[in-house]
């Protein structure tokens, strides 16, 4: 009977995908009772669930953000802060990142801008609430401010485009339409899931935990393909705006080592690099007269001297 | 020909929107993108300012400059004419989400950006108390956390104005200004605004 009522719920929960509501109505209209009973229980707990689905809002964003970005740090081996060099270089990178952040859809955020003592991985990472983290690694492989730019330019369309924020919706839904037997954090989530779907992880710890860590396995497959595109596009977009060749961000990703970071989900760096130039290509072909730039606008600076620091290989530091 | 010159020909040639802002008419209405945005009394980045416009709020576009069309003619929601540096506007409203100082959450009101809480910057109370029960590293990763933001909102809109004036860069993010002549600074001028 157990496996039966399973049985019917999973029929139930598969009709949900096209009319949930109107599945649960008609079962509810015809009181069938028992087993029919049981697949409108759960039919109305997964409705309820997808409330957690709608965007969340910007203190439960800063929670998870600032959660995640302490993940992202630990397993970069720590910031690069040590000495005025480093503090130098972090502030420099926190010059050209806000520079970027403040012309993009979110100019209100909290932008944070930090280096990795990772010298491992070529990498760049971000986190909602406006956490953006680039590796010593790829530093060291940055040629111009046009290349940093790009980089930062990418995170932040991330961030701006919510897209680790979508991922944690799908989590959060997933916890919440979890198992029978379920732990104390889907539990809350069901519970939430009751009201308007809003969380407050400040006031919850071990809920904020959960979900940070159920986000960031999500996180580490790396983003969609669309995702990936769409944050190269509005790379591009931001770089033009502050006067950087998008050039520098192509040549940037050229030098990346496929496959790098372990996202398994992006796109091959062949295909980012030619959306790039039909993207650049379908705006000239718009033939709008709003903006136009002079041939001589876009520059990609040097990068100054204390950028230096991201090549020392002093005293080995405790990354642990 | 460099791939650098032969992409800014072809912007100039093709009119490229560079900001994601399509289409605009004559006497439509385009946002403020970036903060201290200058309405100058003529295309020009050292002359007088006319108005100091934040994110979200709305101009209406008159056209380019004919000579500089980096420069566009607009007039700022007091009804002032004036010139603002094209990528400093959008088609597109800017989400101007924040946590206000009593912890709420609320849309602000554009011209009243800069006197908020936005800029102060602290790790979420919640994860602080995750990071330093968690264990490992992960309070060693708060309390970097912590200075790294501390050294961010060191960096002001005045210093990112210095540096885009010495690298080149377009003139966007303007330190805080007040309306009538500008204090000139020495040295390099901005490329971008020529």
């Amino acid at each position: 009977m157990r496996s039966l009522v399973k049985v019917l719920a999973s029929v139930g929960v598969g009709l949900c995908l096209t009319s949930c509501a109107q599945v649960t109505k008609g079962l509810k209209a015809a009181k069938l009772g028992g087993v029919a009973d049981d697949v409108v229980a759960v039919s109305e707990k997964f409705q309820k669930c997808d409330k957690l689905g709608t965007p969340p809002a910007v203190t439960e964003e800063y929670a998870l953000g600032s959660a995640l970005a302490i993940r992202w740090v630990q397993q970069g081996g720590g910031l690069m802060l040590s000495g005025a060099s480093e503090q130098q270089l972090n502030t420099y990178v926190n010059t050209v990142g806000r520079n970027l952040a403040m012309q993009s859809p979110r100019p209100t955020l909290r932008w944070t801008f930090g280096v990795l003592e990772d010298a491992r991985n070529f990498n760049a990472v971000s986190a909602p609430g406006g956490y953006v983290f680039v590796t010593r690694k790829l530093l060291q492989g940055v040629e111009n401010e046009g290349q940093l730019a790009g980089v930062l330019a990418h995170e932040i369309a991330h961030i701006a485009l919510k897209h680790a924020l979508s991922q944690y919706a799908t989590v959060k839904v997933r916890e919440c339409k979890g198992d029978a037997f379920v732990s104390t954090a889907t539990e809350r989530l069901r519970s939430a899931s009751n009201s308007n779907g809003l969380l407050d992880l400040d006031a919850d710890t071990e809920l904020l935990g959960t979900l940070a860590d159920s986000t960031i396995e999500e996180l580490r497959k790396g983003n969609s393909k669309d995702q990936e595109l769409a944050a190269d596009r509005l790379a591009v977009e931001l770089m033009l705006s502050a006067g950087y060749d998008p050039e520098a961000y192509r040549q940037l990703l050229d030098k990346m080592p496929e496959g790098d970071g372990g996202a398994v989900n992006h796109p091959k760096k062949k295909e980012r690099m030619d959306e790039i130039t039909a993207f650049l290509n379908k705006l000239k072909d718009s033939g709008d007269a709003f903006v136009a730039l002079s041939p001589d606008s876009l520059h990609n600076p040097a990068l100054p001297a204390s950028f230096s620091v991201v090549k020392a290989t002093g005293v080995a530091k405790d990354t642990k | 020909m460099t791939k650098r010159r032969m992409m800014g020909v072809l912007l100039l040639a093709l009119g490229l929107p560079v900001t994601g802002a399509w289409a605009v008419q004559k006497d439509g209405k385009l946002y403020v993108k970036a903060r201290n945005t200058r309405v100058l009394k003529s295309p020009l980045p050292t002359a007088d300012v006319v108005a100091v416009l934040q994110p979200g709020q709305q101009v209406t576009w008159k056209g380019a400059d004919p000579k500089n069309k980096q420069w566009h003619q607009v007039t700022e929601p007091g009804g002032k004419p004036g010139y603002v540096f094209q990528t400093n506007l959008s088609t597109k409203p800017p989400n101007m989400e924040l946590v206000a100082k009593d912890g709420g959450t609320r849309a602000i009101d554009p011209a009243a950006f800069v006197s908020s809480g936005a800029a102060v910057k602290a790790l979420s109370p919640g994860a602080e108390k995750y990071g330093n029960e968690k264990g490992g590293t992960s309070a060693k990763a708060v309390k970097q956390i912590k200075a790294l933001e501390d050294l961010a909102n060191k960096v002001t809109p005045e210093q990112i104005a210095e540096h885009v004036r010495q690298a080149g860069l377009f003139p966007v993010v303007a330190p805080n200004t007040t309306v009538g002549p500008q204090k000139v600074a020495a040295g390099k001028s901005t490329k971008g605004a020529k």
